[in-house]
């Protein structure tokens, strides 16, 4: 797969998302989440980008701060040369036909009385693709693209199961010819021989399609198989960016390494060190100061608390903020913890 | 296998069955399956939705109130004595003393408007006699059992106070109160995150051992079974389809479904581009269960005996249980 | 929690402002001249220009209420027009208040205890014969206009059977009718919002937690379902504890008894402005105060509901 060879096709810079806490007497904001804390990235044309963490961690923020679902707090989303911070909403909703999304729950972002033609014969109207004269069997073929028989188009999302309706989400993200499409946490509600069939479509149609994902998920066992490069969020910031094979193989976050370690094993004869981390993840609210992990981390050490660390380059395609990375790549597993 | 059955067994479950009735006719969510754990082990069952692993344990302790299931057939024989003779009265004795259960959203299985420490100290007061500032020290005791910081404190929270995992441990401490003999966890850890999820299945498991309680550990995700349990039992369409230790089952898993449950799993430890192998096609509706073996229209070595008849659950010569013709060699020769 | 009450008490300020000025526009453009009610039809243009004078009716509208604002704020509502030496204050307070509210009191504690044991029982026998006949008659109460069945009663109680005083306050035989008739609407309200708010808490997870613990499932219902399915229940109440206000309109009417509602009515048809109008705003502040203690009950019941 493609990975550093292609072009860039977004670009993420700063990226700001808080929401405001109102409150005391007279309802003013007294104090704000920071579900997205200045991150920044880019995708390539063509590549799987997984952003993982655990809830709070503003993975979903993430993606719907650039479907402009949210109103941006701050920061650059750069697609084709224009910020799309910066066009006016009726020229956002043009770009939208570019890049799509696919939710969790396909029963809640799918009119329920509206049939499956309906549905997407509504959003290629919308975008203007395609003939009108040959609506039915471009919903047919595109239908049949993604496993639902042809002859299913007029029925409603209820007398679909779960798996399919996701698949029709996904026929409906790909009506419109997106280049991007953002899938946020979307096979995560499906059973496990469904999801290995959702997973599977959906490489089948990158590769048909060249189609570049953003793939939101907080299973790594998911987030492995699908992804060329993956970053991994907590409270609101990017804690390691990385190609696939160097951040399973040898994490260099230590938050990285303990979300590795933290995953049950099916392999019965080698038992693995564990890593438990201790504690909860901080409220956003109040995120701690200096390294968001450090009151979880169990390298801590004084830097953490007072210093914010900035991101070193430890391999070709990896990188990581954390102050231990100072002198270079660190080995997780056979350090340690001085705790 | 034989160990299975052996004298220490706590619970043993007999042809149990289980139905639930809707507009749309019975339901059968759990259709004569047998089972049984020995004291201070863990037994697992596997699923996916609908495959009946929840009404199981539900089952186990009848816990039916305002829904329409009803068990319709099988014993439960808990230290020999069998649960579905017991009266109300006696079976309230039980739950929550000697048998327990932790559930799977530990947002929404506590009552919202009652502090945690009463929440436990109910459970202690029904089954124990104790003053009222015993009851008060046993909770705080149980809290700092299941490892809450400050826990004359906590047990002057709400639940909507504390955190995900936090709760599941207030769960924890009111299923341990009374010194369970089994305890039965139904997908206890599912709806937390990864890191929290370590946090509970480490607790659980120390615990257990400290305790000596016996485990019925109910789950969709494979990986939890592989770190928790002894012995699995995978359950489909309300049957047990395969049954057997934990090894045998990760190393050599025998009926097709098994294969193609571990197949699609995309696992981390994994090393390839490659797809992952599906199991086609998607659960049966359990109005409109297939004739034969309930996985023979999904499963890829299906032959005509399959669509015809229901294959046992056998003893296969590894020691296991497993339900598919393929291993009754003289059936499946014959097809050739 | 502190900064909630404080805000909810604040936030009915602008309100009772609002009310008063509803109040006196409502009143002011109604048909009439207050000066002809007080001088009568036969009063010299002189004296009625005199009657104007004194009651500042000349003031520009603006004035006029702020006036009555003012005094509002210090309880001066002015003198009734029919008996110019009564003060309206001295008639509400004195003899009518205590009436009205004792009337909606008992018909609301009627419909909280009739309501929610109509409720229980038909939650907890879902589907039953019981279930089936008591929501047919909360279905009754609901759709049966008040005074008709007030004067059903009436035609049978007191007219038929003579078990009942037609009309009056006071004793308890006469409270019997009027608490009925004000209370059913109420009662049928409570039961069904009882019934459904119980079934949904039935079926959620911490019951069977509950159930998991051994409790027996009067336990269950009680110290665990009840207390959650009442919550939304407080607020149904104290909607109807104001609904009952307007009610009593009504019901005083139909039953003869001197409280608030049939004093608005009286001094409306006698064209007593100032008693009216001071009447009004006083079951509208109610109202308006009623409402506010419910929402802070209903806050503190039900914490998990944020600040927003």
């Amino acid at each position: 797969m493609t990975m550093t060879d292609g072009k860039v096709l977004l670009e993420v810079n700063n990226l700001k998302q808080y929401f405001p806490i109102k409150g005391g007497v007279l309802g003013r904001t007294v104090n704000q989440v920071k579900a997205v804390d200045d991150i920044s990235f880019v995708i390539h044309e063509g590549e799987t980008l997984s952003i993982v963490g655990e809830s709070g961690c503003g993975k979903s923020t993430t993606g719907r701060s650039i479907m402009r679902l949210e109103k941006p707090t701050g920061g650059q989303i750069i697609y084709n040369g224009e910020d799309l911070f910066a066009l006016s909403k009726k020229e956002m909703r043009r770009r939208r036909g570019d890049i799509q999304i696919i939710f969790q729950d396909p029963y809640a972002s799918l009119n329920p009385r509206r049939t499956v033609f309906q549905t997407i014969d509504e959003a290629m109207t919308i975008q203007k693709v395609g003939d009108k004269s040959n609506r039915r069997q471009d919903i047919g073929e595109l239908l049949k693209t993604v496993g639902i028989g042809e002859h299913q188009m007029n029925l409603y999302p209820h007398q679909f199961s779960g798996g399919q309706r996701q698949r029709i989400g996904i026929a409906r993200a790909l009506s419109v010819r997106p280049k991007l499409i953002i899938c946020d946490e979307a096979v995560s509600a499906l059973d496990v021989s469904i999801q290995a069939q959702v997973l599977n479509l959906l490489k089948d149609l990158q590769r048909r399609f060249k189609l570049t994902y953003i793939f939101i998920s907080h299973d790594l066992g998911v987030v492995r198989h699908i992804s060329d490069r993956i970053i991994v969020m907590y409270l609101g910031k990017i804690m390691e960016i990385s190609d696939q094979k160097s951040l399973f193989n040898n994490p260099g976050h230590p938050y990285t390494y303990a979300l590795l370690s933290s995953i049950p094993s099916t392999k019965m004869d080698e038992k693995k060190a564990r890593v438990i981390l201790h504690g909860d993840v901080p409220s956003p609210v109040n995120p701690p100061t200096g390294c968001p992990f450090h009151t979880r981390c169990p390298y801590v050490f004084d830097q953490c608390v007072s210093e914010k660390p900035v991101f070193y380059q430890i391999g070709e395609n990896q990188s990581a903020a954390c102050h231990l990375l100072k002198n270079g790549k660190v080995e997780f597993k056979n350090m340690k913890s001085p705790g | 296998m034989n160990e299975l059955v052996e004298k220490d067994v706590i619970l043993e479950v007999n042809n149990l069955r289980t139905s639930f009735y809707t507009d749309e006719g019975e339901v059968k969510a759990v259709n004569g399956i047998s089972f049984s754990i020995k004291e201070g082990s863990t037994l697992g069952i596997v699923g996916e939705s609908g495959s009946g692993k929840s009404i199981t344990s539900l089952s186990i302790l009848q816990l039916f109130a305002g829904t329409t299931g009803k068990i319709i057939d099988g014993e439960i024989l808990f230290k020999g004595e069998n649960l579905l003779e017991k009266t109300h009265k006696e079976m309230m004795k039980l739950r929550g003393n000697s048998i327990s259960m932790i559930f799977q959203e530990p947002m929404t299985s506590l009552n919202p408007t009652m502090t945690c420490g009463e929440q436990i100290a109910e459970t202690i007061r029904t089954h124990q006699k104790l003053s009222k500032t015993e009851t008060k020290l046993k909770a705080i005791e149980m809290l700092r059992l299941v490892g809450i910081p400050e826990p004359e404190k906590r047990i002057k929270l709400f639940p909507y106070q504390l955190s995900g995992g936090m709760r599941q441990r207030v769960m924890i401490a009111i299923a341990l109160s009374c010194n369970p003999d089994l305890l039965i966890a139904d997908e206890p850890t599912t709806a937390l995150d990864v890191t929290i999820q370590a946090q509970i299945l480490e607790l659980i498991k120390n615990l257990q051992k400290e305790l000596g309680t016996s485990l019925i550990m109910i789950t969709h995700d494979l990986g939890v079974i592989a770190e928790m349990c002894d012995f699995v039992a995978v359950m489909y369409c309300g049957k047990i389809i395969e049954y057997t230790d934990i090894r045998t089952l990760f190393n050599s898993p025998k009926h097709p479904y098994t294969v193609g449950l571990l197949n699609s799993v995309p696992s981390h430890e994994m090393d390839s581009d490659e797809d992952l192998k599906i199991i086609s096609g998607t659960v049966p509706s359990p109005y409109d269960l297939p004739t034969g073996c309930l996985f023979s229209p999904r499963c890829p070595h299906a032959k005509a005996v399959c669509h015809e008849s229901m294959p046992e659950l056998r003893v296969h010569e590894d020691g296991g249980l497993v339900s598919c013709f393929i291993y009754e060699h003289d059936k499946w020769q014959e097809e050739r | 929690m502190l900064v909630f009450i404080i805000r909810r008490i604040l936030q009915t300020i602008p309100v009772l402002i609002g009310v008063t000025f509803v109040v006196f526009i409502m009143l002011h453009l109604m048909p009439g001249d207050p000066a002809v009610v007080i001088g009568g039809e036969a009063a010299s243009p002189e004296t009625l220009a005199q009657i104007r004078e004194d009651l500042g009716l000349n003031d520009s509208v603006p004035v006029q209420y702020f006036r009555f604002l003012s005094g509002a704020l210090r309880g001066d509502l002015g003198m009734s027009m029919r008996n110019r030496d009564r003060a309206v204050v001295d008639e509400i307070f004195d003899a009518r208040f205590a009436i009205t509210v004792q009337l909606a009191v008992v018909s609301t504690a009627f419909s909280v205890l009739l309501g929610l044991v109509i409720g229980i029982v038909s939650a907890t026998r879902k589907y039953s014969i019981a279930d089936t006949g008591l929501m047919l008659f909360a279905l009754l109460g609901l759709s049966m206009p008040n005074f008709w069945l007030g004067i059903l009663m009436m035609n049978f109680f007191a007219v038929t059977l003579r078990i009942l005083p037609t009309s009056g306050w006071g004793t308890w035989q006469q409270m019997i009718m009027p608490v009925v008739m004000l209370g059913v609407t109420g009662t049928a309200v409570i039961a069904r919002m009882t019934r459904a708010s119980l079934l949904d808490v039935l079926n959620q997870d911490y019951i069977r937690t509950a159930y998991s613990k051994g409790l027996a499932e009067r336990k269950v219902i009680f110290k665990h379902a009840l207390r959650n399915a009442l919550i939304p229940v407080i607020t149904v109440v104290g909607l109807q504890f104001g609904g009952l206000l307007a009610g009593a309109i009504l019901t005083e009417t139909v039953f003869a008894i001197n409280g608030l509602g049939r004093l608005i009515v009286q001094s409306i048809a006698n064209r007593d402005f100032p008693m009216a109008q001071g009447a009004i705003l006083v079951v509208a502040t109610l109202f308006v105060l009623v409402n506010m203690i419910v929402d802070i009950t209903y806050k503190i019941v039900n914490r998990r509901i944020d600040l927003n």
